[in-house]
């Protein structure tokens, strides 16, 4: 009965802050699922039940489609720079031995800015008419005459994963030496000794020992970079014509531009299943390993 | 062991902390619920007032917050909070604010929104404020924008029209005149267009901006059509709407820096305030962006009438803003924020108000337009033939697409970003202009009619 008591003195210290997380975290969920089967609208209270017919549209709807495909592309050559650059980057500071600190300062502080501060910042760099990128090329004789990175559809896409990798290579680089510095030193010298090269002790004794790291911050990073809004919008908004427009930015377009909440919700309720699905195959294969490794 | 023991030993403290547990989460249920609204239809003003407002920063910024400061003191039980958005940002936030319940007392806003305000029911009439501060002191066609049924909806508090803006010095140099229609003014901004730091003439396809649907509804305009037809659809696919189409995309070819294509108001205008584009459209605000970006430009600048079609074809106005106040119908303060919005109306404030950006906000008081201290004033002397040619055109048009009155269409035109999609798939992916004009048309014609718009 004391121990029955306690629990329930338990339960309701943690009664309001499990409140507040519920309601951020699960209401809006639910709500969205909601909307998703209903035609509400932004400026309207009132809606209907119209079942799945949200999803049906917007399953058949080119632009979804295509903004799924950008989100993918988007995702993938992102995390594939931000993890080659932020593994180039910690495999290098592993081997420095002096003013580590300021190097991994220096490294770290494209991830230390506010997104809208980077995507303002880079928006002037690459301006045609007064940006210093472009008017340094033409300087130089690189370009006949300023090109616009942002505006020209052959660039445009590469510019801003380009700047995504340079913004989210700190955090795999971070990762990755913290990871490396538990690497025992040992086995790089029987290594050596057993006559292994270079890349054989990466493959065989690097990767082996950080992969778990790298794994969780390759799913980690992957859902926030397929979720990222921000950057992107303030970047491009979308564009131009549609190039960069991803899965976040076409259901804010959709909810609060058209004024679709009903649509807007069923896409990012597909947004949330096909996350979770990735994340779960992806947290499958790390407990492979895990396995693997234990035997 | 211990411990049991010294639970048992205080019962007291252990019904003290849950009562204090249940307490906090009562008080975090209860903080979470609305205030019920409350009404003084009498007596001295009450109440907390929040006013939104788009005067983000500056002259304008400071002038709303001694307003503020100034009512309260005449009015002790009345509260006024200020919050600021920009233009872009405020229509997220009334959006989103409307459907969570948690709407101002009072604010600004653009004569799109206000159309869709009115529609969805979620302005207060504002007949008392304007017959206070006297309704015939206000152009008609301001006061019809905001209103439905008879009932007005919205006060302005300011006018402005778009004029074409030109660089004098250029012009001279060049041996050229002042462009009267279309083809003078390509032939001019061409022959100043000098490689990647001199444009004859931006043209902004932002989609996060309305400045596609600007300057195609400019030519629209001089052939005396709209982005609307006479049944309120969509007009794309006429002759005009496909010359003027053509005629904005052969210009941003030859005259416009490549990155307009994603322009917004803002990155428009800034090339003009540095003196980097040879014209350009724009209201009175230009004066003061090129006196605050490029003061040596300041006499450089001049503006003119909108190109016409043909040399002989009258003087017609492109685009008119008159910018708005509304009270909120959820406000529980309503006739506190009357108050306080007819308060601005004062003859002297309102009158430093309009010098806060001279040139760039016109009165919406006719009266004022003569009043002398209105027009003691330096920038408005300085550049009096300027402002005579907003001036002028400020009774000649409307809000876009507006012309045949408020319509929910309009929002629809100028917040979807659909004509600037049509400008980007013709330059960056070489759609045909018909091809591209007849489904944006289309979209936007089915926007319509999901906003409930019936033909």
């Amino acid at each position: 009965m004391h121990t029955r008591t306690h629990n329930i003195t338990r339960l309701l210290f943690v009664l309001p802050s499990m409140l507040v997380v519920v309601s951020l975290l699960l209401y809006p969920v639910l709500s969205s699922i909601y909307f998703s089967l209903t035609n509400r609208h932004l400026l309207r209270s009132d809606a209907e039940f119209i079942g799945i017919q949200n999803f049906l549209d917007v399953l058949a709807s080119p632009e979804f489609w295509a903004a799924f495909q950008t989100s993918i592309r988007w995702t993938v050559v992102s995390i594939a720079g931000q993890l080659l650059i932020g593994f180039l980057a910690a495999i290098a500071l592993n081997r420095i031995r002096h003013l580590t600190g300021l190097f991994r300062t220096l490294l770290i502080i494209p991830w230390a800015f506010p997104a809208i501060v980077i995507a303002f910042g880079w928006r002037w760099i690459l301006n045609d008419v007064y940006g210093f990128l472009p008017n340094l090329l033409t300087g130089f004789g690189l370009t006949e005459r300023n090109v616009s990175f942002l505006s020209n559809p052959d660039t445009v896409f590469w510019v801003v994963v380009g700047i995504n990798v340079w913004f989210g290579s700190p955090l795999f680089m971070v990762n990755i030496l913290a990871a490396l510095k538990t690497v025992p030193k040992e086995q790089f010298e029987a290594a050596t000794v057993d006559g292994a090269s270079g890349w054989q002790r990466f493959i065989y004794i690097t990767v082996p020992h950080v992969k778990k790291v790298v794994g969780l911050l390759v799913i980690l990073r992957s859902i926030w970079v397929f979720n990222n809004f921000e950057l992107l919008f303030l970047l491009t908004g979308g564009g131009p014509a549609g190039l960069t427009t991803t899965l976040p930015i076409f259901a804010y377009r959709t909810g609060w531009g058209l004024q679709q909440l009903g649509v807007a919700s069923a896409i990012t309720v597909l947004l949330l299943v096909f996350l979770l699905v990735l994340a779960s195959l992806a947290f499958r294969l790390l407990n492979h390993w895990d396995r693997k490794d234990a035997s | 062991m211990a411990r049991h023991e010294s639970w048992n030993a205080r019962p007291a403290r252990r019904r003290a902390a849950i009562t204090v547990a249940a307490l906090a989460a009562s008080a975090l249920l209860v903080s979470c619920g609305s205030a019920a609204p409350e009404q003084n239809d009498s007596g001295p003003l009450s109440g907390d007032v929040v006013f939104w407002h788009s005067f983000t920063q500056g002259p304008r910024a400071e002038y709303m917050a001694r307003m503020a400061d100034e009512f309260e003191a005449a009015n002790p039980d009345v509260s006024i909070t200020i919050e600021t958005f920009s233009w872009g940002e405020f229509q997220t936030k009334w959006t989103t604010g409307l459907a969570a319940g948690q709407v101002p007392d009072l604010s600004t806003a653009l004569p799109n929104q206000v159309v869709e305000m009115i529609n969805v029911g979620a302005l207060a009439p504002l007949d008392d404020v304007i017959d206070g501060v006297g309704r015939d002191r206000f152009a008609e066609a301001a006061l019809r924008e905001g209103a439905k049924d008879g009932v007005s909806y919205s006060a302005p508090i300011y006018s402005h029209a778009q004029v074409m803006w030109y660089r004098t010095d250029l012009l001279e140099a060049a041996g050229l005149d002042v462009p009267e229609t279309w083809e003078d003014l390509a032939a001019a901004a061409v022959a100043l267009t000098e490689g990647s730091d001199q444009f004859g003439l931006s043209v902004p396809m932002g989609t996060n901006d309305l400045m596609g649907a600007r300057f195609l509804n400019f030519y629209l305009q001089s052939a005396g059509e709209s982005l609307l037809d006479d049944d309120g659809r969509a007009n794309l696919t006429s002759d005009a709407a496909l010359d003027g189409i053509q005629y904005w995309v052969d210009m941003y070819a030859q005259t416009s820096p490549e990155g307009s294509v994603n322009y917004n108001v803002l990155d428009q205008a800034t090339l003009f305030y540095q003196g980097k584009t040879a014209f350009d459209f724009n209201s009175g605000f230009h004066i003061s962006g090129v006196v605050g970006t490029s003061p040596q430009l300041e006499d450089a600048i001049a503006a003119a009438p909108l190109p016409r079609l043909k040399a002989g074809d009258p003087v017609y106005g492109g685009e008119t803003s008159n910018i708005a106040t509304v009270v909120w119908e959820k406000s529980p303060n309503q006739r506190a924020a009357k108050a306080f919005l007819e308060f601005l109306f004062q003859d002297e404030d309102y009158i430093q108000f309009l010098h806060a950006v001279p040139g760039g906000m016109l009165p919406s008081l006719s009266d004022i337009a003569e009043n002398a201290a209105y027009l003691d004033n330096e920038t408005l002397q300085r550049h009096a033939d300027s402002v005579q040619v907003i001036t002028d055109a400020v009774p000649m048009s409307t809000a876009i697409g507006m012309d045949e009155g408020p319509l929910v269409q309009a929002g629809i035109l100028t917040s979807q970003g659909v004509v600037e999609m049509m400008f980007q798939d013709i330059v960056l992916n070489g759609v045909p202009i018909a091809e591209a004009a007849q489904a944006a048309e289309d979209k936007l014609n089915q926007l319509f009619v999901s906003a409930g718009v019936a033909f």
